[in-house]
């Protein structure tokens, strides 16, 4: 039988039957069993078809070894037994950020996921997802992907790949000279194929490393509690938090349980509801900050002393510790906050943020401890996949033993280390003295090009996997679609290069769970989890330490001097984090939620420090009319948002860098994002930023003392969604104290004098049927954008790009406004999001010539895209602005694979009409629908819910049916709090707002007024 | 001798006519234009003009091919240049509808040398600003929707109560009504032009335009009806087309547009802008021309005159602006007109500001208003003054309206300037055109008022006779 080759795949067919027929193995069959024909059939014209037929039916005996093996993925339980075309299904999985798990569903459209939300029966995602698991999509079909494997830069087939592993595998020996780099494993069953991996090559090593690193926290609960301890603070049971350099309600946020928890306790219904209160330290200014009841800044290398000042003041500790001088404001604040703690025993929670040393955290585990909140606001686990050793110091051990040559074959699993790795360690030239090196990778990134070998990795949509919650609860990852371009996982080639048991990711996945499930029916409980989105009884052991109070305050002893230099603060970004996404368009155009700053990074100095340096200022704070201020700031737009830029050298090395002044950042203090200035990247990634890892080195990971800044005469272009800082009086985002409110109820409605609004055109009757209303909590929402790339992920948005964005031309249906209230030297902030307030007498119908947008009988205001001609009447007529016009073709040119990101319901635009938040619409007919087929029922509240609604992770928005006095929303509007903006111009928004409250401190409350 | 002295007598009306020609002489002087060889000159401005009217046309292709982002436009400031451009020239066209229409209903026999022109830079001035409405829009293709007709795409009536449909009828009334009165007037012309005609050609084409008119007194008797009743249809245009236009501002709800002082503040914008083009048009074509004689010192001064005025209800209409956005009470009212005069765009408003107010009090002296090189400076300050006047009320309302979150900045492209500069070329190419191959000036109707002139020395002729003895 003449063997046809085929590829391992069964993917290479014929081009066509002519190409089978000229292969000598057909000739040679042909003329062994047909050797007078076969004659007369090549010489005669006939020849051609002949062969054709002939090499056809063996064309088809070919095939036997294609197919895939069969794997089932089950889905959870929004689907239907039976597949129904065009209908969506939704399947748990997780993602693993920041070293965790989040707990997610994928909406998957015949046999493609468009969109994800979070998993409501995941603990901590209880169904919401923030901005990088919406834009999880996006990197799945992002047409920069690697697709193949590469040797010395040239795609080479799979088999190639394979078949080097295998010769590799052979040769490994004992392991001298092999070394894994990977990230925190957070996967079980990948930590089995790493134990077995290092069990069978006991001489190779495993190094984890993240860029984001947790490192200090560890240090800091081994140095308090002599073990390495999983903190879970539990934010929804504190009534007191102080916040030190945490970013928890955003960046520093490992889970969105931290926002879903500490939102349930702002939400005030009723005034005598309570409230919990929430100070904020930090060096920048955060979303964490602008939620505060009280903050202020400070220097990251300060807090060191400062929280052994609140040590002192709250005698905590038993030594008798040297308040060090903080300066009257400081030291007032100290005392309030310790009093506020000290008052709330059992119930307050002092959390610090990854950056901070180890000191800092211990410290912090002492006072929760001595305050009687151990065990109640913030309970302790023990991991059952614990570091071993701190990253930095295994990274510098094995960047060591690259330089010395001592490494023959390096394995490097994701992080894209050769970018992100400490520049003093020099990974990207040590990488290159390896023989042997291997890195299996999303992206053809700095670090694939490093490498001998890199291998295409499959995304976490396309991977069977698992992955633990902070608390150990276990998440198997299935994946939504085969994977687009045959991507292996990073177990996967562990598995082929180690020899483990098994070789597919199903079944290394599927075998180490069924193994774990000891009683009780396998299959069954497989599927359960499969289903369910989580694995139950896999939490951690909880456990009650007790803190060593002397080697606290032996560490914390030396408190940090002042130093003369400039501090520089590293953090991870809102857009790329570490770098990872900088290819998503999505997570680019995304403003940065404090300096609304996008497709760049940008060093941040306060007014003062820009001041010190003589950097042009740009007024943020710039209030009224005038184009300059009194100090002769300009409005940023209209110098065309150019800033000034810097050079920051740390030890020896330089980095030029744009300016940003950001009202609330500390003096003296610069923060630069990491992340940005990739160069080996998709052609999103290209130009944006500056690469801020050039400066970090190992002995400064996170807070640099001494940088030297100094201005340098050169100029970037900073583009902003939204140049202007404050509110000008304007009672848009309205605010008072919790005590106001409790005393006067209606200051939130007498913030406006609105004469009686008589219409022109008479009242509309919307008492009957559905009328879709919404509320947004200002309470709630923290400003961290999920709703924005929610629905766009949702609605098919496009993306504008840098130089339209500086335009004025962001697509996004949603915008997040912030503002800067209270007085430049604190300034406090706050956020809100801004979609389509759907009014009853929405200025825009009226204007329309062509009625595009028109009212529905249930309260919408509809756009029938296919009706506008663009005239952009509408758009001038909103005082809302939230109507985006479609200036240039964004949608055109977009590659075929990324089409696949589209939402299916819903039309994607063309140049030249406008378009509009449409509170879902296309989720309201659909139920309706649903509702309509299941009997004319009535459509439950909760049953529709908007992307933007379902993602937020703070429950911020709230829609539903007004016309039902049951309903969430109508209770909510039956609040004091609520009020509609811009109600004085009668447009009767649908989506009114719940005033922000901030619980402030009495004795705090002169200062901030 | 006692000519001299009723001549110079101040109390007696200058003449509109100089020189005392003859009715022949008139009908020569306009018609030698058509009649001779074209110049070089002709066919060099033609060049020229064409060239500009062709990078118009480019601009446009590029702009359909594109879509309105190669404008500046964006996401606040939606409309800039491109309504800018067509409220600026639907202004200019005014001039000529109220001397044509409401002159002659004033009786205004000064009229009857400059109404043929101006009425022709009306229509052509219309011309140049139906292209914004139409190119403005972010699918041209499918902008017949805005008009009332039966279309087999969607079934819908365009929304009646928009401004952008009131234009619509507006705009088109006007191009009509002006188009219709224009071609009345000039029908006795294109027969004296027929009648005079060497060539075959040149009968013929004429011929066929002038609608076999024989002068007969009924001919004349019809003409005369149908003049007046054009004429008062077209008054109220002169105040309506502009009101309407001045609607799809005042009837939005943005602080500085939404405003009751809009409609005459528009139409007096409009009148006085238009007189500013006709003037500067007017002093080049008749020395151009040799038409001084025709188009004399008076009516330049007349036209200056009602310059004045105009823009002296401008400059109160700003001021009034100012005055009740203060006495209003509301914040935002108030902070749009400080932003316009001292906010980012406070160099277009002082523009606006000297330009439009300042320049034609100029006017009130004599010397200032007869003198031919300084009206044509200030006609075309004025004109520069309008459009920044459009530009302010456009630009400034919208860039920073209720929510400071949404306040942005407007930078025009290349593209736009380069479409607002190829109308003129378009503009001065019909111009051009006009003027070679249509009589530039009423010659019946100078005729006519000629005719009155000549009475009225007779019988001053008289009265001085008689009070010299």
């Amino acid at each position: 039988m003449i063997q046809i080759k085929t590829k391992q795949t069964g993917k290479k067919y014929w081009r066509s039957l002519d190409q089978l027929a000229q292969t000598p193995a057909f000739m040679e069959w042909l003329h062994r069993e047909f050797p007078s024909s076969a004659e007369e059939v090549i010489d005669g014209a006939s020849r051609r078809n002949v062969l054709k037929l002939m090499a056809a039916s063996f064309g088809l005996a070919g095939l036997t070894a294609c197919r895939r093996p069969v794997e089932h993925i089950l889905p959870n339980v929004k689907g239907v037994e039976d597949y129904i075309p065009g209908k969506p299904y939704f399947y748990a999985t997780a993602m693993v950020h920041n070293g965790v798990a989040q707990g997610l569903l994928a909406e998957v459209n015949d046999g493609r996921p468009t969109k994800i939300e979070g998993n409501p029966e995941h603990p901590f995602s209880l169904g919401a997802a923030n901005v990088f698991q919406q834009a999880a999509i996006l990197g799945l079909y992002d047409p920069d992907r690697a697709r193949s494997p590469r040797q010395d830069g040239k795609d080479v087939d799979w088999k190639v790949l394979d078949d080097a592993l295998k010769t590799l595998s052979g040769s490994l020996g004992q392991g001298d000279g092999l070394r894994f780099l990977s990230e925190s494993v957070t996967s079980p069953s990948f930590a089995a194929v790493q134990a077995a991996a290092l069990a069978k090559f006991p001489k190779a090593k495993w190094i984890q490393y993240d860029a984001i690193s947790q490192d200090e926290v560890r240090a800091g609960s081994q140095l308090a509690f002599g073990q390495q301890l999983v903190v879970r603070p539990r934010f929804d049971k504190a009534k007191v938090i102080l916040a030190l350099d945490s970013d928890f309600l955003g960046l520093d946020a490992d889970t969105v349980l931290s926002v879903k928890e500490f939102s349930r306790g702002r939400k005030v219904a009723a005034e005598t509801d309570e409230m919990s209160r929430l100070y904020v330290v930090e060096s920048r200014f955060s979303t964490t900050g602008a939620t505060a009841d009280h903050r202020i800044k400070m220097r990251a290398s300060e807090i060191k002393a400062f929280v052994s000042d609140l040590a002192a003041a709250l005698k905590v500790g038993g030594n008798e510790l040297k308040v060090v001088g903080q300066g009257d404001k400081k030291s007032k604040w100290i005392e309030a906050v310790a009093k506020d703690l000290g008052a709330n025993r059992g119930k307050g929670l002092v959390v610090a943020g990854p950056r901070q040393p180890a000191a800092v955290h211990a410290m912090v585990h002492l006072i929760n401890q001595a305050l009687g909140n151990a065990g109640e606001t913030v309970t302790y686990y023990k991991s059952t996949l614990e570091q071993t050793r701190p990253q930095l110091e295994a990274i510098a051990e094995l960047a060591g033993e690259l330089s010395k040559g001592q490494v023959s074959t390096l394995v490097i699993l994701g992080g894209n280390p050769a970018y992100s790795a400490p520049v003093d360690l020099d990974l990207a030239a040590n990488i290159k003295k390896v023989a042997t090196s291997i890195y299996v990778g999303l992206d053809v990134d700095e670090t694939a090009v490093a490498c001998k070998w890199s291998i295409a990795e499959a995304h976490f949509l396309e991977s069977w996997g698992d992955a633990l919650a902070p608390d150990g609860t276990a998440t198997i990852q299935q994946p939504m679609i085969a994977p687009l371009y045959y991507g292996r996982t990073q177990a996967e080639i562990v598995a082929a290069l180690t020899g483990y048991k098994d070789q597919r990711p199903y079944d290394i996945v599927r075998n180490y769970w069924t193994a774990k499930f000891a009683k009780g029916d396998a299959d069954k409980l497989w599927r359960h989890a499969l289903h369910d989105g989580v694995i139950p009884n896999t939490t951690f052991a909880e456990v009650k330490p007790v803190v060593d109070a002397k080697k606290v305050n032996g560490a914390i002893q030396p408190a940090a001097q002042s130093a003369s230099g400039m501090e520089l603060v590293f953090t991870p970004n809102w857009a790329t984090w570490d770098g990872r996404f900088a290819n998503n368009g999505w997570l680019q155009e995304i403003p940065e939620p404090m300096s609304k700053i996008t497709w760049d990074n940008a060093a941040l100095v306060s007014p003062a420090t820009a001041k010190q340096l003589g950097l042009s200022t740009h007024g943020w704070m710039v209030k009224g009319y005038k184009a300059t201020d009194t100090e002769g700031h300009s409005d940023p737009t209209q110098a065309g948002n150019f800033v000034d830029m810097i050079q920051i050298e740390v030890d020896g090395r330089t980095l030029e860098a744009p300016v940003f002044v950001q009202p609330g950042q500390a003096d003296g203090s610069i923060t630069l994002a990491l992340g940005y200035g990739r160069t080996e990247c998709g052609h999103v990634a290209k130009g944006a930023g500056v690469n801020a890892y050039k400066l970090r080195t190992s002995k400064a990971p996170w807070i640099v003392a001494d940088a030297k800044v100094s201005k340098i005469a050169k100029q970037y272009q900073i583009v902003q969604t939204q140049e202007h800082g404050t509110m000008e009086d304007r009672p848009l985002l309205r605010e008072s104290t919790l005590a106001e409110y409790r005393k006067e109820p209606n200051v939130i409605k007498e913030m406006l004098e609105v004469p009686e609004l008589v219409g022109l055109y008479g009242d509309w009757d919307y008492s009957k049927g559905n009328q879709w209303g919404m509320t947004i909590d200002l309470n709630a929402c923290v400003g961290c954008n999920a709703c924005t790339i929610a629905c766009q992920a949702e609605n098919n948005i496009p993306i504008v790009g840098k130089d339209q964005v500086n335009r004025g031309r962001e697509m996004h249906w949603i915008r997040m406004d912030r503002y800067f209230v209270g007085d430049e030297e604190e300034p406090q902030a706050v956020m809100s999001p801004v979609p389509c307030m759907q009014c009853e007498t929405a200025p825009c119908e009226n204007v329309c010539p062509v009625a595009a947008t028109t009212h529905s009988p249930e309260g919408l205001n509809d756009m029938a895209y296919n009706r506008c001609v663009g005239t952009r009447y509408c758009s001038n007529n909103c005082p809302y602005k939230v109507r985006r016009f479609n200036f240039l073709a964004w949608n055109y040119g977009t590659p075929e694979v990324e089409m696949m990101k589209f939402n299916p319901d819903v039309t994607v635009r063309m140049r030249g009409v406008m378009e509009k938040c449409t509170y879902c619409v296309q989720r309201i007919q659909e139920t309706k629908i649903q509702a309509k087929l299941e009997g004319h029922r009535p459509i439950k509240d909760g049953e529709i819910q908007t992307a933007c609604q379902q993602t937020c992770p703070a429950d911020a928005i709230v829609f539903g049916n007004i016309n039902d006095p049951n309903s969430g929303v109508s209770k909510l509007k039956k609040q004091k709090r609520n009020y509609g903006m811009l109600e004085e111009l009668n447009t009767k928004p649908r989506t009114t707002y719940l005033a922000k409250l901030r619980n402030t401190n009495e004795e705090l409350e002169a200062k901030h007024g | 001798m006692a000519d001299l002295a009723v001549r110079n007598d101040p109390h007696v009306r200058p003449r509109l006519v100089e020189g005392d020609p003859s009715l022949h002489q008139v009908t020569e002087a306009v018609s030698s234009i058509i009649e001779t060889r074209t110049p070089y000159s002709w066919w060099i401005a033609i060049a020229i003009t064409a060239s500009i009217a062709g990078v118009l046309k480019l601009c446009l292709g590029w702009l359909v091919y594109n879509g309105i982002g190669v404008w500046g436009n964006n996401q606040p400031i939606a409309w800039a240049w491109d309504i800018t451009n067509f409220v600026f020239w639907i202004g200019i066209g005014h001039a000529g509808t109220l001397i044509s229409a409401i002159l002659f209903l004033f009786r205004q026999k000064w009229r009857t040398s400059i109404n043929r022109f101006a009425e022709a830079m009306t229509l052509f001035a219309v011309a140049c600003a139906g292209i914004f409405p139409l190119f403005h829009t972010g699918r041209p293709w499918r902008a017949y929707w805005l008009f009332p007709v039966p279309n087999t795409d969607l079934y819908m009536w365009p929304n009646f109560r928009s401004p952008l449909v009131w234009d619509v009828f507006a705009v088109s009334t006007y191009a009509t009504v002006s188009a219709l009165f224009w071609y009345v007037g000039l029908v006795p012309d294109l027969a004296t032009i027929r009648d005079r005609a060497k060539t075959k050609g040149r009968k013929i084409a004429y011929g066929v335009l002038s609608l076999g008119w024989r002068g007969s007194a009924r001919h004349w008797r019809n003409y005369e009806m149908a003049y007046l009743v054009l004429a008062g249809i077209s008054t109220p245009l002169v105040l309506s087309v502009h009101s309407v236009v001045s609607f799809d501002f005042a009837a939005s709800l943005l602080p500085g547009w939404h405003t009751t002082i809009f409609p005459p503040y528009f139409v007096a914008g409009a009148i006085f802008s238009g007189f500013a083009m006709v003037v500067t048009l007017m002093v080049v074509a008749r020395w151009v021309f040799k038409v001084e004689h025709l188009v004399t010192m008076k009516h330049l001064e007349n036209m200056n005159k009602i310059m004045l005025a105009t823009g002296t209800v401008v400059g109160y209409a700003y001021a009034s602006e100012f005055f009740i956005a203060w006495y209003s009470g509301n914040p935002y009212e108030k902070f749009t007109f400080l932003n316009r005069a001292f906010g980012p765009y406070w160099w277009a408003y002082t523009l606006m500001v000297s330009c439009n107010v300042i320049s034609p009090q100029f006017f009130w002296f004599k010397k200032l208003r007869t003198s031919i090189p300084f009206m044509f400076v200030i006609s075309l300050v004025v004109n520069v003054g309008m459009w920044f006047e459009r530009f302010v009320i456009i630009g400034t309302s919208l860039h920073r309206d209720f929510m400071p979150s949404a306040w942005g900045y407007y930078h025009p492209t290349i593209i736009d300037m380069l479409t607002f500069f190829g109308t003129f070329g378009l503009f001065l190419t019909l111009f051009l055109l006009f003027l070679r191959f249509l009589p530039m000036i009423a010659v019946s109707e100078v005729k006519g008022m000629m005719a009155t002139q000549k009475m009225h020395d007779a019988h001053l002729e008289a009265v001085a006779q008689a009070v010299e003895h």
